[in-house]
């Protein structure tokens, strides 16, 4: 199966900076990922370069199997919808219009119902439009557009929580029904979280974790009660982070705990809480054992019960 | 071709500026002459058909400076919008200079019919030049049509490039994109006056029919769209 997107190796230096350093990933058809990382840590640059916007340094890039730079056959199956999307002096329908002209697979009907949905009426100037409303203008164009691949970058900046939730129930309506790959790259990961089959995470330019949700969420716990209960419990455990307050500590431990930990964690009258994703995204990059541990787990336990 | 016209329709999506606002600015420009022309007394004994001197009003360089402007709009916001339509940088160009030259055709043709009218009509009744200008867009109107044709499509397409030099080089890129075309003039000048040529240069210039003078207009627009082409290949957005 070719994926539907292969990055390897890529690079791409600016004057005084590395944007993105050695990235290799690689993304099956038909499938959520999650693309996560902090304000320039490469997300927006990797995601233009997927979609032809902007030129490696160096690297190999593939999107449905070829180079997508100037390639209109790959670029004609792909969406890419930008946080910071320019649009000239048009109105909204003007955008939705030239939109369903360069779209095979256009939905005029779900470009209607969503834009019913976020309150985008047709006749409005798109300069005129708030950020989340702008934001919601570049969902619609992203979901009805119906391509083979779906780039969002940030795509929800400045929308409310109830149209968030629009995007998501949409967006997983959509997909349902023709599957597609998406890449996503957001802040609000937990918010998102459900959505994702995998996670990339990028770090100053570099991949510091890449894989399946399911595998992540079983990898760290954080074990906190009395002192000497967590030391003990934690001994010989990789342990990621420690905090002590008084009498009581809160250790974050790395790998998955099988039943008899868990039930020696009870007997020593320790809680066990699993890291959230967003928390193990904050940590990442401190942690570049991060995808070899979610590996571990996934291949311990592939269909992620422990979660 | 049909993602050409595509590029083209795209343009469009929004079609006052290009099909509605040249005419605006032309009759605001034509009003006010023609104001002045009926306040002014004219007792010129030039015979009907013809024009007195200094009754040309030249106005009608604000339609080649509109298309000027055209171009460097179509490049602008719309550049990055159009390729994040999945259009590719080729094609969009391609497709944008493909307007121009429909859209100049059919305002040039417009021009030359606004000029019968003006010949027929003594000069709109009050012996105006408006859409005569001596010597440029003085003969036949199929010749008016063809220079202004390539008049307004060098004028777009040079807008483009320039649009394309501040998308890829900023404003820093733009002046020196304009100081880079000044020091090739100046090289020209000292090269010609090296090499004394300045007595055929004005003998070509003097030689020189409206009809060739369209001609060499016609090449640099195919080299202002063919540096355009480079400028456009690279641009990342």
């Amino acid at each position: 199966m070719t994926p539907a997107i292969a990055v390897a190796g890529l690079t791409r230096r600016y004057r005084d900076q590395v944007a993105l350093d050695d990235v290799s990933i690689e993304l099956d058809p038909g499938s959520i990922t999650g693309l996560l990382g902090r304000n320039g840590a490469g997300k927006t640059t990797l995601l233009r370069i997927l979609a032809g916007q902007e030129f490696p340094s160096s690297g190999d890039v593939r999107v449905l199997g070829q180079p997508p730079a100037e390639n209109e056959p790959v670029l004609r199956r792909m969406v890419f919808v930008r946080e910071d999307q320019a649009y000239p002096d048009i109105k909204v329908g003007h955008a939705l219009r030239a939109a369903s002209w360069f779209y095979p697979n256009w939905d005029a009907r779900l470009a209607g119902s969503l834009a019913a949905d976020f309150g985008l009426r047709p006749k409005k100037a798109v300069k005129k439009l708030s950020r989340g409303m702008r934001s919601a203008l570049g969902i619609t164009i992203g979901l009805a557009a119906r391509a083979e691949v779906t780039l969002f970058d940030e795509p929800y900046a400045g929308l409310d929580a109830v149209a968030r939730q629009i995007f998501y129930d949409r967006l997983l309506a959509e997909y349902a029904e023709r599957p597609r790959t998406v890449l996503l790259s957001t802040h609000l990961i937990d918010e998102a979280a459900a959505l994702f089959e995998r996670v990339v995470v990028l770090d100053q330019g570099r991949v510091v974790l890449e894989a399946a949700a399911d595998g992540l969420r079983g990898v760290a716990t954080t074990v906190s009660g009395p002192v000497l209960a967590v030391e003990d419990f934690t001994a010989g455990r990789p342990v990621w982070d420690r905090r002590r307050l008084g009498s009581q500590a809160s250790v974050v431990t790395v790998g998955p705990l099988d039943e008899a930990a868990r039930a020696r964690a009870r007997s020593l009258g320790l809680d066990l809480v699993p890291l959230t994703l967003q928390q193990l995204v904050v940590h990442a990059a401190g942690w570049p054992a991060a995808s070899e541990a979610a590996e571990e787990a996934e291949a311990a336990d592939p269909e992620g019960v422990s979660a | 071709m049909s993602t050409w016209i595509k590029v083209a329709r795209y343009h469009l999506v929004q079609p006052i500026p290009y099909l509605l606002v040249t005419w605006w600015i032309l009759a605001f420009s034509f009003g006010v002459n023609i104001a002045i022309y009926a306040l002014v007394p004219n007792s010129d004994p030039a015979g009907a058909g013809s024009v007195p001197d200094g009754h040309y009003t030249g106005a009608l360089c604000s339609i080649f400076l509109y298309f000027l402007v055209l171009g460097v709009n179509s490049i602008g916001r719309w550049l990055p919008f159009g390729l994040s339509l999945g259009v590719s940088r080729r094609t969009y160009y391609a497709g944008t200079a493909l307007l121009a030259v429909v859209l100049s055709a059919a305002d040039g043709l417009a021009l030359a019919g606004f000029q019968a009218i003006e010949r027929a009509t003594n000069g709109w009744g009050v012996q105006m030049g408006f859409f005569r200008v001596p010597y440029l867009l003085d003969g036949p109107w199929y010749l008016t049509w063809l220079s202004s044709f390539v008049g307004l499509t060098l004028l777009f397409v040079y807008g483009m490039w320039y649009g394309l030099v501040y998308r890829r080089w900023g404003l820093i890129g733009t002046i020196a994109f304009v100081a880079a075309q000044v020091t090739v003039g100046l090289a020209a000048t000292v090269l010609v006056s090296w090499a004394h040529g300045w007595t055929s240069v004005h003998h070509f210039f003097t030689g020189l029919t409206a009809a060739g003078l369209t001609g060499l207009l016609a090449v640099l627009a195919v080299a202002l769209l063919a540096g355009g082409q480079v400028t456009i290949r690279r641009a990342a957005i």
